[in-house]
């Protein structure tokens, strides 16, 4: 397990780079990201273990960064004061762009995969908000009237995007529909809602509380699979052909708010969580096992197992990522205890 | 941006979200509060003081009564809504009294009916007008003179909706929609008369300790003296429709008032009372009233509305109740006072069986049936009594509703912050 401290700064998001083996950057808060300022490190994996690159100092709190997919030393930060961020990594001191259209705080910026000359981001304001590197203003603005915690570009579509809201919803839209009263909005699945069915005695799954999610993620092997995961502790995954369904499958175990979720690169059933209870767990949502996801729907929600579980960080833990390169397993997690650890999942697993 | 206050409750909410309770409890800058509130005495129509008074000088003597208790300079009230029922050419009353009250002519105004809620509907108006930014600062008043503008009833409407099996029932007077009640749901007399005892024994207390004295500014009017025809200056300070000493058997002697519709359980007596009378409320976001240093008396949460069949009109608060209390994901337990109009002891006992309500939370100081029912104005008018009872007994959360005339329920949740 290979360390650093980002001292002063309390870790909130973490990502690997797409294009470098050894190269990661983490956005960071003073002050918990309450007031204060924000830092960018760019950090590299060496013989010598992790060592910074570079770093920026932002005037407020940075809460979630993307690398640039069409350029190898840029990455995207999302800043409390409202603006996102374009730093390079050759360049020193001030980023590159600044885009300032988001009234409120900024929590996710990602990157699309696919059309690579766009990114998106979502705020407090209530939206959420697509770019291109190359324009000063937005391309286009999706409202969600609520506070957007995470939104992401679907990695099997260039015109899909999702977001997730302290509402309990996660949206779904689609760019390809023409502009009309509903801005492009074309899934949106309660979050919080049971399976129609009545649910199994002693089954989890059923109608609870809407309470606030607080990420999400694309699986990158099933085009219509996606993972909640928020306040509720739960997490869930949701096939977006069928949204009156509920979940296919609701992973339980976190004491605390899950913030983070990341897919494995790798496999098509593994799932990574970092989460205020100071833990990240490594779950299956046991799509291996069950037959494919028509059949999950049909059974209702399957219950997910809980793989392995790492507990170095001594504060919430706030972001967590997937290397993409070289053998499966390895991935990176940030918390508010300033630590950085890159570590192996498959050594927590028994 | 956020100050760090907010950043910091909103992680503090993630880590433990509050329940349902606790988020009407918090206290956020768009909040729309209640900086001032106030009611008339509620008199009874034809007899009490008000039986000379029009609705434009009640209207008159509240509002000028708001502007000068509340410190708030008139020219930031931005918007007027009255509820009322009755009185015809109501939006020319209303403007006019809002500019004889001493408010600037920027002040406008405008009328809210829908029966029985009107009252709350004006809340609602202006609390809505606030929330979209359409104004900041606003005054919601109900307000009837039952003395002066007598209720007639249904119109003469088309045979298309004489003819509808459901839209014919709005020709039903109320006092058939009580008995249908009564015969649907097998509630006997002896069931309203307790009913009503105990709303007129819960007034006579209340009155008795003072406590209705915390609702009620005076109204300066006229009254005639019936035989001489004498015009004398009078000051109405208490309602007087409370009649002490009432018990379920005095009750009881009572004879029915519809004798023509079974099973006739409904009398003067376990009815609502025909009165005068008016109630306001001054409305704004709390950073306004932070930024204008006003007293925070309460926070408006939210109000709705349902309908249901009209011949069975009275039921509509066991429809509205549970409707405003699943938008905020409260449970009946989580309410400390239920202020439900008593339009009739047969709703009034059909809604609390129905809602299970625990008896000691619903009127604690009793309701339209010992105090009376001026239609515009009970609304609001519940909105004083309960935010007073609520401050007697450091309790927070109330929920007011009313059966609508026409087949509709309203409901509404209020936060006192005394």
């Amino acid at each position: 397990m290979l360390h650093y401290r980002t001292q002063g700064y309390n870790g909130c998001a973490v990502k690997y780079s797409p294009f470098f083996d050894n190269r990661l950057a983490v956005a960071s808060s003073s002050n918990f990201g309450l007031v204060g300022n924000g830092r960018l490190h760019i950090l590299e994996l060496t013989a010598n273990g992790i060592q910074p690159l570079k770093w920026f100092t932002t005037q407020d709190s940075l809460y979630d960064l993307a690398w640039s997919e069409i350029h190898e030393n840029q990455v995207l930060a999302a800043s409390g004061d409202g603006s996102i961020k374009l730093f390079d990594c050759t360049a020193n001191d001030f980023p590159i762009s600044n885009w300032k259209e988001h009234a409120r705080e900024v929590f996710s910026v990602s990157w699309n995969p696919v059309a690579k000359d766009r990114f998106c981001s979502s705020s407090w304001d209530g939206t959420v908000r697509i770019w291109s590197p190359h324009r000063p203003q937005s391309l286009l603005t999706l409202p969600t009237h609520s506070c957007t915690y995470s939104a992401s570009f679907c990695p099997h579509s260039p015109d899909i995007i999702s977001c997730v809201t302290s509402d309990s919803y996660v949206r779904v839209f689609d760019l390809r529909t023409p502009a009309s009263a509903s801005n492009h909005l074309v899934t949106q699945i309660p979050i919080h809602a049971g399976p129609p069915a009545p649910a199994i005695p002693g089954q989890p799954g059923g109608p609870a509380p809407p309470a606030e999610a607080l990420t999400h993620d694309w699986n990158k092997y099933r085009p219509t699979v996606l993972a909640t995961a928020g306040v509720d502790r739960a997490i869930r995954t949701f096939d977006i052909r069928a949204p009156q369904q509920g979940p296919l499958s609701t992973m339980l175990g976190h004491e605390y708010a899950v913030r983070k979720l990341a897919w494995s690169p790798h496999l098509s059933n593994v799932l990574l969580s970092a989460s205020y209870d100071m833990t990240c767990r490594v779950w299956s949502d046991r799509s291996d096992v069950a037959g494919g996801d028509m059949d999950m729907m049909r059974a209702g929600p399957v219950v997910g197992a809980e793989l392995g579980r790492m507990g170095r960080h001594t504060e919430f833990v706030t972001g967590v990522d997937w290397c993409l390169f070289g053998s499966e397993g390895w991935c990176a997690s940030v918390g508010w205890d300033e630590n950085l650890y890159v570590w192996d999942v498959r050594a927590t697993m028994s | 941006m956020s100050s760090p206050q907010q950043r910091l409750n909103s992680v503090a909410n993630q880590l433990a979200p509050g329940s349902a309770r606790q988020k009407i409890l918090a206290k956020n800058p768009d909040d729309v509060v209640i900086t001032y509130l106030a009611r008339t005495p509620l008199t009874k129509a034809r007899k009490g003081g008000l039986k000379d008074t029009t609705v434009d000088d009640l209207l008159i003597s509240l509002l000028t009564t708001v502007r000068e208790k509340s410190n708030l300079d008139p020219n930031l009230v931005e918007d007027v809504c009255v509820g009322n029922v009755l009185c015809p050419g109501s939006a020319y009353v209303a403007r006019s009294a809002v500019l004889a009250a001493g408010y600037p002519v920027t002040a406008a105004a405008s009328i809210a009916n829908r029966f029985c809620s009107s009252g709350l509907l004006a809340v609602q108006n202006i609390a809505n007008q606030i929330i979209a930014g359409s104004i900041d600062v606003g005054v919601a008043v109900g307000a009837e003179s039952m003395s002066k503008n007598a209720d007639g009833g249904a119109p003469e409407m088309s045979e298309r909706i004489t003819k509808h099996p459901i839209a014919s029932q709005n020709s039903q007077p109320m006092g058939q929609t009580s008995e249908n009640v009564a015969n649907q749901f097998n509630i006997s007399r002896e069931q309203h008369d307790r009913f009503a005892a105990n709303s007129f024994q819960k007034a006579e207390r209340a009155q008795k300790a003072g406590w209705l004295e915390d609702e009620i500014v005076p109204v300066r009017t006229q009254i005639k003296d019936p035989k001489t025809g004498e015009v004398k200056d009078i000051v109405v300070v208490r309602d007087d429709g409370i009649r002490y000493g009432t018990t379920p058997e005095s009750l009881g002697k009572v004879r029915a008032a519809f004798p023509q519709w079974a099973p006739s359980a409904t009398t003067g007596g376990n009815a609502s009372q025909i009165t005068d009378g008016a109630a306001a409320l001054v409305l704004m976001k709390r950073s306004r009233a932070q930024q204008l240093g006003q007293p925070i008396v309460a926070k408006f949460c939210g109000a709705t509305v349902s309908g249901l069949e009209p011949r069975i009109m009275g039921i509509g608060p066991s429809l509205a109740i549970p409707k405003i209390l699943s938008k905020f994901n409260l449970s009946k337990d989580d309410i400390d006072i239920f202020e439900i109009n008593e339009a009739f002891s047969s709703m009034g006992v059909y809604c609390v069986n129905k809602l299970g309500l625990d008896e000691s939370k619903v009127n604690p100081r009793g309701g339209a049936i010992a105090f009376g029912h001026p239609l515009g104005a009970t609304g609001a008018r519940q909105v004083v009594t309960a935010l007073s009872e609520l401050r007697r007994q450091d309790k927070r959360v109330a929920v007011t509703s009313m059966c609508v005339g026409t087949g509709m329920g309203m409901a509404g949740i209020f936060v006192s912050e005394h």
